[in-house]
């Protein structure tokens, strides 16, 4: 699809932003989806295509101006939503549970 | 299919999952073949970025046969097709304002390009 | 304007992903041990190091060249680092007349089991965008500086063939170790970013 992520000779992005000594994972949450994603890809749930292009229906905006791993995990909710798996429904009540317990 | 388990999880990722397969017809082209990519707008999943299509290049190198990305995402199956090492000139791509000595090479997927003539 | 009107903010990523492998974990599809491994590995254990490793051998051993340059993966694979993102390898020769340097303009990929995860300018929107179209401005800006007789070659990762550059073996490190060489060769060496230097 023509998605913002097709960026290929776009301009107006600006300089390269580098960091020195970058860790590979800046927050717990950033390593547990990384976890979570290639794990439910050995378990067959879906192909790196289909995370792909979830990734691409993300929307520009959002796309940009989210980190990473926010990508990861949009593509995992997704995907695992549409295919019954994890349903929004039990996302949002597991999430609320969670909040309860002071699970942050 | 079940959950990896931990004693697995370095083996598997030691061993990967290609996406190499075998494709029944003979590639079309070969290297030094003159190629144009295809003007294609699918709103599904596609590997062939905007900045390719339409343009003009040459095919250096018959990568093998790969599962197709543009129906793998969407449930379609594998789909084998040759994937070639496609090279771009600079000036081809972005005008002459471009360095002449710059060149992009990418992979084309078989049914992403055409042959000139 | 009632001052308590706000719109809510979206839910932190880490509550949702905390709530996702834990029903995940419920419905048996990840093993919670296998997440602690996944993350030792790609976190402790497989890094550009790796490469750099390659990198050295085929300093040193002319024969090892030739092969790693004929067949990437078959080669790296004699070192051992095999797998998953990096199962169709290809290897790229910087010259004094070719310099080669690799994107994935379409999203992130990248070698794995040779270069580890990549770094977060290699996935953001400046560099996927810029480097296809103003390469030689942009690897100016990491200090490498391609003179005009030289050609640039930008790699676009787009299918499932993962690309490493052999970067040249700089003058100065004649009858070196290859554990000493490999110290030579950066992540960025790799990606084609960066050139092995000898600190005088």
């Amino acid at each position: 699809m023509n998605g913002i992520h097709d960026l290929g000779g776009m301009q107006g992005f600006g300089s390269i932003e580098r960091e020195e000594n970058e860790p590979v994972f800046r927050a717990d949450w950033e390593r547990r989806i990384f976890a979570l994603l290639n794990l439910t890809i050995a378990a067959g749930q879906y192909h790196v295509d289909e995370i792909r292009h979830s990734i691409e229906r993300m929307g520009a905006a959002e796309y940009l101006t989210t980190p990473y791993y926010v990508h990861w995990l949009h593509a995992a909710e997704d995907l695992l939503d549409h295919k019954g798996v994890v349903t929004h429904a039990e996302l949002e009540q597991r999430m609320a549970e969670l909040a309860k317990k002071g699970g942050k | 299919m079940p959950a990896l388990p931990k004693e697995m999880v370095a083996i598997a990722i030691k061993t990967g999952a290609s996406a190499r397969a075998e494709v029944a017809t003979a590639p079309r082209f070969k290297a030094g073949d003159k190629v144009v990519a295809r003007n294609i707008n699918p709103p599904t999943h596609t590997r062939l970025p905007r900045y390719i299509r339409g343009k003009h290049g040459v095919v250096q190198h018959n990568h093998g046969g790969f599962a197709f990305a543009d129906t793998r995402a969407h449930g379609l199956g594998d789909q084998p097709h040759h994937v070639y090492s496609v090279r771009f000139e600079g000036r081809e791509l972005w005008g002459d304002d471009a360095g002449p000595r710059d060149a992009v090479y990418i992979d084309l997927w078989e049914p992403y390009i055409e042959p000139v003539a | 304007m009632d001052e308590h009107s706000h719109t809510e903010p979206p839910s932190e990523p880490a509550l949702r992903i905390k709530a996702l492998e834990s029903l995940l974990v419920e419905k048996g599809l990840v093993d919670p041990g296998a997440v602690d491994e996944i993350i030792d590995l790609f976190e402790k254990r497989i890094g550009p190091r790796n490469g750099a490793k390659v990198v050295a051998h085929a300093w040193a051993d002319p024969a090892y060249k030739k092969r790693l340059l004929e067949d990437g993966s078959k080669a790296i694979a004699e070192l051992g680092f095999t797998g998953l993102q990096g199962e169709d390898m290809v290897v790229l020769e910087n010259t004094p007349s070719i310099h080669n340097v690799v994107v994935c303009t379409l999203c992130s990929c990248y070698p794995w089991p040779t270069m580890g995860l990549p770094p977060n300018w290699y996935k953001a929107a400046p560099y996927r965008a810029r480097i296809v179209i103003e390469p030689r401005k942009v690897l100016a800006e990491f200090g490498v500086d391609v003179t005009p007789d030289v050609e640039v070659r930008v790699w676009d990762s787009n299918a499932e063939i993962r690309y490493m550059v052999l970067p040249m073996r700089p003058a100065g490190s004649e009858g070196w170790s290859e554990e000493k060489l490999a110290d030579l060769v950066t992540r960025d060496a790799m990606i084609g970013t960066d050139i092995p230097r000898v600190k005088a």
